[in-house]
């Protein structure tokens, strides 16, 4: 079997962690070995702390804290579970959630061997709902700056507010950067509940990744 | 008969004087020559002057400059955000020797650090004189106050703190960093002179303190007052410009 | 000033993140900060933001001194705030004590934590007193306490223009779930909408030749009798409740013929507008009500909401052990109506919690 590594990576809620547990649900279907590991090394909100046990209940391998072992710890953003230095060496599916911040792609060097892992995908979540990711040339100058990037994850959405024409119309403006950036867009991200309407919509050819949103019960 | 004025500053607010300190007292020294200083520069009009509590708020009308008050340690985190919001402005924070080395001693710090493009001037007499004569960062060794009755003891209390020399290390280039007297005033006016013309050039952090005189805390008469500055306070804290960017400094 | 955001736009993004947006289309020129959870994004964001519309940030050395710096930088004529939270805001007290007593317009954002002492970097709201009443004085401020994203990005703004306008400290409470939280809403820029901006107006460095065109400002907040500060405090309080007519706000819903109110203020009110809503279906008469500002404190309104409906009860539910309804007991002094507590210091309050107590109740 294959092996997969990707690395979600892009703005603060732009639905890395959405993306990152959706793709290893759906590769543990697939039969694949799962690692999925949190990187989020700014703020420990919203990050997969608290579906650590309901995702490893499904079989996934789980490299990050729970809940009860950071907090004790106080303001615990920046801690990085030692195993995970080491989880590119591991069988299998290895999904890594990036956290946001300044340092991009950056973060990957906490991992050992990230600089020559040769099934090392970099891919950036882009929601156009986000104002700092809003418009092409946002986009661009963003992705520009995060370092390595080998492909967008669209993934333009409202929350409940979403609509198909909302992600059919980010979904444009993402390609367009990507044209511009010379690097492929992926797929697309639509909520599984959006599908009938989705299956209709022009996607320009891109593949649509079903998802279902488990991080609005992960605060904290 | 109208009465002889005595000759002030432009920069003094008139209607303030005769000022409130203590007969013997060096602040107004120090203000007059701060008051000079604004006048030759011709900077009245865009000088705010910020003052800490303790006796060095007694200066907060002293002035015809804009003028604001603070609380105890915390003039320079104010003239800071003030400069920082509109560098037009030329910010003076006047404080204490405990204002400054102690309660506000982070701010003084990591102003100082930062290079902020303030001007502050520090008035070290020795002990906190409003509140009745405690122990200060600045209190001489064997010297009593009121919490140390017997005297300051450095293994109990520590030494005192020598500021400028902590400044001018910690400030990167820009920076102005002197002790003056009131004892020598001409000296004290040109230093304080300079550590505003550092700020309106934009250069760095610009840090004055000056020696002064507290007979009402100290009991001593003119005589010991000024005995006690020039033997004892001006030995233990050496006086002269520490780090200029004008050059040389001045011994 | 360059304007950040122009139209109307549709967005997706965390509680902190919109106070930053809300802050430059507010034209705030400042920032002072420093670190906490659950607060640092607001700075995250403004550092990312500020560069490129011409808006400033220090990072001070404590909170102390972000309250200071904010302090001197209204008086030089500039929008300036901070955020906090936890122990900065028990830090901050001082600095808010003294735009209190000098009237300074300074907006701070509060994302309350746990507590007491450091508790914890999730969630609490249990800041209302220190907020409201902290420091060593008489509590003149404004405190808004929001309820959604979009009220975030308004209130943040509105701040603001209620600081400038009023000249009395200003805050917006949030929490650490309204921070961290993220949902869709519109920001825009209001002017555009209408919203006028209140205009900066300096306090020292005036225009002028002083002694020719006009005499130095003396601004002071100590003064050496009983009998001067007494004045100056009369004189604080006269201006603060003509003013707060204009600044209090409330939400009330399906309260003329409720049994039982149930009272609540920033996040918890969301849980209680589903609480009621249920209840309602139900066959229950209760009502809701919700303080927008808890300073000023809509007393009467309240009393009004009582009187009308006739309520036996009150239900305050809160994540603190009693702060809002501490404030509730003493501004409706004198009221009947038995004010019963939902009172969890420092954990999330949902929808059945609520249904639940008040099915206990009655």
């Amino acid at each position: 079997m294959k092996r997969i590594v990707e690395a979600y990576i892009g703005e603060y809620a732009s639905g890395k962690s959405e993306n990152a547990i959706n793709r290893a649900l759906e590769l543990k279907q697939a039969g694949f070995e799962v690692t999925l590991v949190d990187l989020d090394t700014v703020e420990p909100f919203y990050t997969l702390r608290p579906l650590k046990a309901w995702l490893e209940d499904r079989g996934i391998t789980v490299v990050g804290w729970g809940p009860k072992d950071s907090f004790g710890l106080g303001e615990a953003g920046g801690l990085v579970k030692p195993a995970a230095r080491w989880v590119l060496r591991r069988e299998g599916a290895v999904i890594l959630d990036i956290g946001y911040g300044v340092y991009g792609a950056k973060t990957l060097n906490l991992l050992e061997g990230a600089d020559r892992d040769p099934d090392l995908q970099v891919l950036a979540v882009i929601n156009t709902a986000r104002p700092m990711t809003a418009t092409k040339e946002d986009i661009v100058e963003y992705v520009s700056n995060l370092g390595r990037v080998d492909g967008l994850v669209s993934n333009s959405h409202l929350g409940s507010e979403t609509t198909v024409d909302f992600i059919v119309e980010g979904h444009r403006v993402i390609m367009e950067a990507a044209a511009e950036l010379g690097i492929p867009v992926v797929c697309v991200a639509v909520e599984d509940s959006l599908r009938d309407e989705a299956l209709q919509a022009d996607f320009s050819g891109v593949s649509v990744r079903f998802i279902n949103r488990y991080m609005p019960g992960a605060m904290w | 008969m109208s009465a002889v004025q005595p000759a002030m500053p432009k920069s003094w607010y008139a209607p303030s004087k005769p000022h409130k300190f203590c007969p013997g007292c060096g602040h107004g020294i120090v203000l007059k020559a701060l008051g000079e200083a604004i006048d030759e520069l011709n900077i009245q009009n865009q000088t705010v002057f910020g003052c800490d509590i303790g006796c060095s708020l007694l200066s907060w009308n002293f002035f015809a400059v804009d003028s604001t008050q603070t609380h105890h340690g915390r003039t320079t985190p104010v003239m800071v955000g003030m400069k920082r919001a509109n560098p037009e402005l030329i910010c003076v924070g006047y404080m204490g020797d405990g204002g400054g080395y102690s309660i506000g001693s982070q701010h003084l710090v990591n102003s100082a650090i930062r290079n902020e493009k303030v001007t502050l001037i520090l008035v070290n007499n020795t002990n906190y004189a409003m509140t009745g004569g405690q122990l200060a960062p600045t209190t001489l060794p064997g010297q009593k106050t009121e919490t140390t009755p017997y005297g300051r003891d450095v293994e109990k209390q520590g030494y005192p703190t020598r500021g400028p020399e902590m400044i001018a290390t910690i400030t990167p280039d820009g920076a102005y960093v002197a002790r003056a007297t009131v004892s020598k005033f001409r000296q004290m006016k040109t230093f304080i002179k300079r550590a505003l013309q550092n700020q309106m050039e934009g250069n760095g952090f610009s840090f004055v303190e000056c020696l002064s005189t507290c007979p009402t805390n100290w009991r001593t008469n003119p005589q010991q007052t000024w005995d006690f500055l020039e033997d004892q306070m001006e030995s233990y804290f050496a006086v002269g410009e520490i780090k200029s960017p004008f050059g040389k400094g001045e011994k | 000033m360059e304007k950040p955001i122009t139209g109307t736009m549709k967005a997706f993004m965390t509680g902190n993140e919109i106070v930053a947006w809300a802050a430059l289309a507010a034209q705030a020129d400042i920032m002072f900060g420093y670190p906490i959870t659950p607060q640092n994004e607001i700075m995250h964001y403004w550092t990312r933001l500020a560069p490129k519309y011409k808006r400033e940030f220090l990072q001070t050395e404590d909170e102390i001194s972000a309250g200071f710096t904010v302090c001197g930088a209204v008086q030089a004529g500039r929008k300036a705030f901070t955020a906090t939270a936890g122990p900065g805001n028990v830090l901050m007290q001082e600095p808010f004590g003294m735009a209190e007593a000098m009237r300074l317009p300074i907006v701070a954002v509060i994302q309350q934590r746990g507590g007491p002492s450091s508790g914890t970097v999730v969630y609490s709201q249990q800041e209302v007193t220190l907020t409201t009443y902290g420091g060593n004085g008489e509590g003149h401020r404004i405190v808004y306490s929001t309820s959604t994203h979009q009220e975030i990005f308004d209130y943040v703004i509105k701040a603001f223009n209620t600081a400038w306008k009023y000249r009395f400290p200003t805050f917006v409470m949030g929490d650490g779930y309204q921070a961290k939280m993220r949902e869709p809403l519109e920001i825009y820029d209001p002017e555009e909408r209408g919203l006028a901006i209140e205009p900066a107006r300096p306090l020292v460095g005036l225009p002028g030749s002083i002694g020719v065109d006009r005499e130095p400002a003396h601004l002071c907040n100590i003064y050496s009798l009983e009998e001067e500060l007494y004045e100056v405090v009369l004189e604080l309080d006269r201006a603060y409740q003509e003013i707060a007519p204009q600044v209090v706000e409330y939400e009330e819903k399906m309260c003329d013929d409720a049994e039982i109110i149930v009272l609540s203020h920033g996040v918890v009110s969301r849980a209680a507008d589903d609480a009621v809503k249920t209840l309602r279906e139900k066959g229950i008469n209760a009502g809701y009500f919700r303080h927008i500002t808890l300073r000023p404190f809509p007393a009467q309104q309240l009393r009004d909401a009582i009187k009308k409906s006739g309520a036996r009860k009150i239900l305050v539910a809160e994540s603190s052990y009693g702060q809002l309804m501490r404030l509730v007991r003493q501004e409706i002094y004198g009221e009947t109506v038995e004010i019963c507590g939902l009172l969890k210091p420092g954990v999330g309050i949902v929808d059945h919690d609520i249904f639940d107590k008040v099915k206990e109740l009655l």
